[in-house]
């Protein structure tokens, strides 16, 4: 299962997605986002299955909003695209 | 707590000397404990590193890393430590003999198999976070100053074993008899490990540690119990064997780590490139 990861650097910032990465669950999600992304001092840090966003517009032809993020994403584009 | 024991220094170059002022017993008992952590660190961040290629899926070949570095980090950390106790740091990291080495016993040899190293990641990482966790008010001040931000860095170790262990538990019953294996196997050394009931030079009497053999391995326990009972063992703990046992060294065998782990360990490769 492919999850986003998203943190901010401080309270008050609005929520960034950093990047993506395959677990099986959530306890691995957890652990995974972690060690993938630990190397900046974040504020906090959430996981969620890409399959629970919920699509409000788009105003692509059809693409998935993760493709542009993942784009920017310096780590874990590899394992997203293996799993999806 | 207890700091009446020790004179608590004021701030940095200070603690050397204040560090020699320890009376003999407990300062040796102090650096034991310093060199056994580090030892044991710089040889569970070698575990580590040797599956950063090798571990079921690339995410845990991350974690793998940034355990490594976690591990290396407070290895070196620790062995700087020791300068205070008149020890020569480039000595301990790169010129010992296997038989000098204080890691604990289960990191001898590498694993052979990922629930191997998933075994030394649930006990052997969890021990020594459960050692460090017991110098958080430490009267010895260095530890103390410095251990929070350890037990911080170390706060996604045992949720890795502990994903890995339910997820071999739920995933048929040889990955499960294979992950049960391997902890069984590590157990017993890492009992050990604490020490026997009360230690002959209390650290605990003089407030360096807030509890230690018995009352220690029953916290080590408490923590890892649940890994047991997901795998369905919920046998009785094994008394440790103190046979032969050397609280300073925290070993019974004297025979340290194999060749390949000492060559690696020390960077026998890389002798020529070291610098002071």
């Amino acid at each position: 299962m492919v999850y986003e990861v998203f943190a901010r650097k401080s309270r008050g910032e609005p929520l960034r997605h950093i990047g993506n990465l395959n677990a099986p669950d959530d306890d691995f999600a957890r652990v995974y986002a972690y060690n993938t992304y630990d190397e900046e001092k974040w504020f906090d840090m959430w996981v969620v299955p890409r399959d629970r966003l919920v699509e409000v517009f788009n105003r692509g032809d059809g693409e998935a909003p993760e493709s542009e993020a993942r784009k920017d994403a310096q780590r874990g584009a590899a394992a997203a695209t293996s799993g999806a | 707590m207890h700091s009446a024991a020790l004179p608590r220094p004021r701030r940095g170059r200070e603690m050397s000397t204040v560090e020699t002022a320890l009376p003999e017993a407990l300062r040796n008992g102090v650096r034991d404990l310093v060199l056994v952590l580090a030892d044991s660190k710089r040889l569970l961040g070698m575990r580590y590193a040797e599956w950063m290629l090798g571990a079921p899926e690339l995410e845990a070949s991350i974690a793998c890393s940034s355990m490594a570095q976690d591990e290396w980090g407070h290895a070196r950390l620790l062995y700087a430590l020791l300068r205070d106790f008149g020890e020569d740091v480039q000595h301990l990291e790169h010129g010992r003999e296997a038989e000098d080495y204080r890691n604990i016993e289960a990191l001898d040899r590498a694993p052979e198999s990922w629930p191997g190293v998933v075994a030394l990641n649930a006990l052997v990482d969890t021990a020594l976070t459960t050692q460090l966790d017991a110098l958080r008010g430490s009267s010895y001040a260095p530890l103390r100053q410095r251990v929070g931000k350890l037990l911080e860095e170390e706060r996604f170790h045992g949720a890795h074993a502990a994903a890995w262990i339910k997820r071999m538990a739920r995933s048929g019953p040889q990955a499960r008899a294979a992950m049960a294996a391997a902890l069984q196997e590590v157990l017993p050394c890492v009992l050990r490990w604490f020490g026997p009931a009360a230690p002959r030079t209390s650290l605990a009497a003089a407030g360096v540690v807030d509890a230690e053999g018995d009352a220690l391995r029953a916290r080590f326990i408490e923590r890892v119990r649940p890994l047991f009972e997901e795998l369905g063992l919920t046998a009785v703990v094994p008394a440790p064997d103190f046979n032969g046992f050397d609280e300073a060294r925290r070993r019974c065998t004297r025979t340290g780590p194999d060749a390949v782990t000492l060559a690696r360990v020390r960077g026998d490769k890389n002798r020529a490139f070291l610098m002071d």
